[in-house]
């Protein structure tokens, strides 16, 4: 056996492991799931599961429910991503400059982040929705009429998912943008500074350029924690779910309804798009070689 | 072309006085180089005239205009930093063309302007490239490059050879030099390295603590240092200083330590006298320290011991100890010599340097 040959059969023995974990962790699920969404597969049947091939998409196709929930994730995920970007580039731009006290108002930005979510989102229950009688819950309890008055029931619900999510992701991108900044040579910023007043003018042509891949992953971060979350819609409502996401959809399906092959094709509907937002971002935080700044 | 004026100036940070009373007229198109070991004050007082540092105390005039209170952009000051501070997202040509834009200049003005610089500079090649694909030495060519486009009153250099290594150091420090005679701009240079100081600087700011310790061209401030840091700063290897004592015998002015005895040069004799008896500390550099022949007065000439040779080709660099006192000799490189050698030295008498023992300054 030559010398190339045995390195190579090292290299495969070596990638073993990688390979034993991610088909076990990852592929096996996977291919899992898609197999389930083209089938019948659910508990409640005393036949054979029966191939179905693409029945379950169908049905979804014609599903108002469906649609329903795709576009409330849709616009949870965009509207979180949106915001938090904001804030969190604010966050980061602030605690860039050296002021007093950056140490006690950098904890207090990461907090909402360190904090488990489960105890916070007992606070925000309690913060949105009283457990006591007293004039703030009566307050609260007309906002929450006012709000699902415009725009239909469920809508308070979803407003306070929407804030909670913010108020735990701005926390997290902020921290990881400034370490962003922070890794950036502050002559870079100077060198701006020296040929425009313009803080504005400054911040679109020189820190978001040079802040793009972290952005990038910031974005994508932001995405893949809006588009998975079932756990905080969960905890937040209780599972009174009025306004389904394709995550809480898929659960109802699944685990209620005990639909398995539906229920997989739906929590499959938006990976395409995923992926192919998730594609785009790391192309920009991790560009091929030949396009590298 | 403008001269620029610093007055009184201060800064202080929260525990650190870093600049204290610099007091500088830097005349128009004079190349000024500030040179101290780190933490002397030479970055903040540049950083203060680029308006990146506010002002503590003092004045900065640039041409007529007193700078304290104008954003770094209205100060007509271009500056070159010691990374480069290219913009890693931008091409070359963008990056020259950066100052421009942002000032909105004319499409047709800008391309000229970068053309021109990329001429003088040699970077034409270049100018589609990235940073990431530039070495240390283009890229800082560059950086230069940016600064020409702007046409500024005055330059500021903060290290900018300090990232290069040994061999290109001294090539761009040779361009540099070519560059200022070509463009006739003030500039201002913070090095920390006496020969880029000594070789670029018109004149020469020796900074240390904060506080300016002189000011003078080049060779003035090798032969007459103000005082003793000044004369151990400038010059490689740095001046040999031995603690003597000042003695009247013979009828003349003798300066005495235990193994080394010589004579008060007379130029220096009228000046050390209020000295007699007192302790001072002698300087003399290497380079005026030789092997003693039979036509040396043996006033100037003391005994000594080899401790280390260096050779370097041109020259021999030798350690020696006269008595307990170590010093350094630069000697002709034909000299045979080696460890233990006994050697009998002599020191060019209108090149030694005295220096108050407590004040540290010339005598």
């Amino acid at each position: 056996m030559g010398r190339r040959a045995r390195d190579v059969r090292l290299a495969y023995l070596l990638l073993a492991p990688a390979v034993l974990l991610l088909l076990t962790a990852l592929a096996y699920p996977i291919g899992w799931e898609v197999w389930t969404s083209l089938t019948d597969l659910s508990p409640l049947n005393d036949r054979p599961t029966a191939f179905v091939g693409l029945a379950n998409y169908r049905h979804l196709a014609g599903d108002p429910a469906f649609w329903r929930a795709a576009a409330n994730t849709v616009a949870y995920a965009v509207v979180t991503c949106a915001v938090k970007l904001a804030l969190g580039l604010g966050l980061a731009l602030l605690l860039a400059r050296p002021v007093r006290g950056r140490a006690l108002v950098f904890l207090a930005i990461f907090l909402p982040w360190a904090y488990p979510a489960s105890v916070s989102v007992i606070g925000w229950y309690w913060t949105l929705s009283p457990p006591i009688p007293t004039a703030y819950s009566v307050f609260m309890g007309q906002m929450k009429n006012a709000v699902d008055g415009v725009l239909g029931g469920g809508a308070w619900a979803f407003l306070s998912v929407t804030l909670f999510n913010i108020w735990r992701g701005s926390s997290f991108i902020g921290v990881f943008l400034l370490a962003g900044i922070n890794a950036i040579p502050p002559e870079l910023f100077e060198c701006a500074a020296l040929e425009s007043k313009s803080a504005w003018r400054r911040f679109w042509l020189v820190t978001v350029p040079l802040l793009k891949p972290f952005l990038a992953l910031a974005v994508f971060l932001a995405l893949t924690t809006a588009f998975a979350d079932l756990a905080n819609v969960w905890m937040l409502t209780a599972g009174r779910i009025v306004y389904p996401v394709l995550g809480t959809h898929a659960y109802w399906l699944a685990i209620h309804g005990g639909q398995f092959g539906p229920a997989s094709a739906l929590s499959l509907t938006l990976a395409p798009f995923l992926l192919a937002a998730l594609f785009v971002l790391f192309r920009m935080f991790d560009p091929p070689e030949r396009e590298r700044a | 072309m403008a001269q620029v004026m610093m007055k009184d100036l201060n800064k202080k940070y929260d525990e650190v006085h870093a600049v204290k009373d610099v007091n500088l007229h830097i005349r128009d198109k004079e190349f000024v180089v500030l040179v101290g070991p780190s933490g002397c004050g030479k970055s903040t007082t540049l950083r203060m005239v680029a308006g990146l540092e506010e002002i503590t105390a003092g004045e900065i005039t640039i041409g007529e205009r007193v700078v304290n209170d104008l954003p770094p952009k209205d100060r007509d000051i271009a500056m070159v930093f010691q990374n480069y501070a290219l913009y890693p997202h931008m091409t070359v040509y963008d990056n020259m063309a950066f100052g421009l834009k942002m000032r909105k200049f004319p499409k047709t003005e800008i391309a000229k302007r970068v053309g021109e610089a990329a001429e003088i500079l040699g970077i034409q090649e270049l100018l589609k490239r990235k940073p990431r694909q530039l070495s240390g030495g283009q890229r800082q060519r560059v950086a230069v490059g940016r600064a020409i486009v702007r046409h500024p009153q005055v330059f500021l250099f903060d290290e900018p050879l300090s990232n290069l290594d040994a061999k290109l150091r001294v090539q761009m420090r040779v361009e540099l030099k070519r560059l200022h005679e070509r463009l006739e701009t003030t500039a201002i240079y913070v090095t920390h390295d006496q020969v880029e100081a000594m070789t670029l600087g018109d004149r020469v700011v020796v900074m240390k603590d904060g506080w300016i310790q002189q000011v003078g061209e080049p060779l003035e401030l090798y032969s007459r240092p103000a005082n003793r840091f000044v004369a151990g700063f400038i010059g490689s290897p740095s001046m040999n200083f031995v603690e003597m004592t000042v003695a009247e015998a013979n009828g003349g002015l003798w300066a005495d330590t235990s193994g080394l005895r010589v004579k008060v040069p007379p130029s220096s004799a009228g000046r050390l006298g209020p000295y007699k008896g007192q302790k001072v500390t002698l300087g003399i550099r290497p380079e005026d320290l030789r092997v003693a022949s039979g036509a040396d007065s043996a006033d100037y000439s003391f005994d000594t011991v080899v401790e280390v040779v260096e050779p370097l080709g041109s020259e021999i660099l030798l350690d020696l100890k006269a008595g307990p006192n170590v010093m350094v000799a630069r000697v002709d490189p034909t000299v045979r010599v080696k460890h233990q050698d006994k050697m009998r030295l002599s020191l060019h008498p209108e090149r030694v340097h005295f220096f108050d023992n407590k004040t540290e300054l010339a005598i």
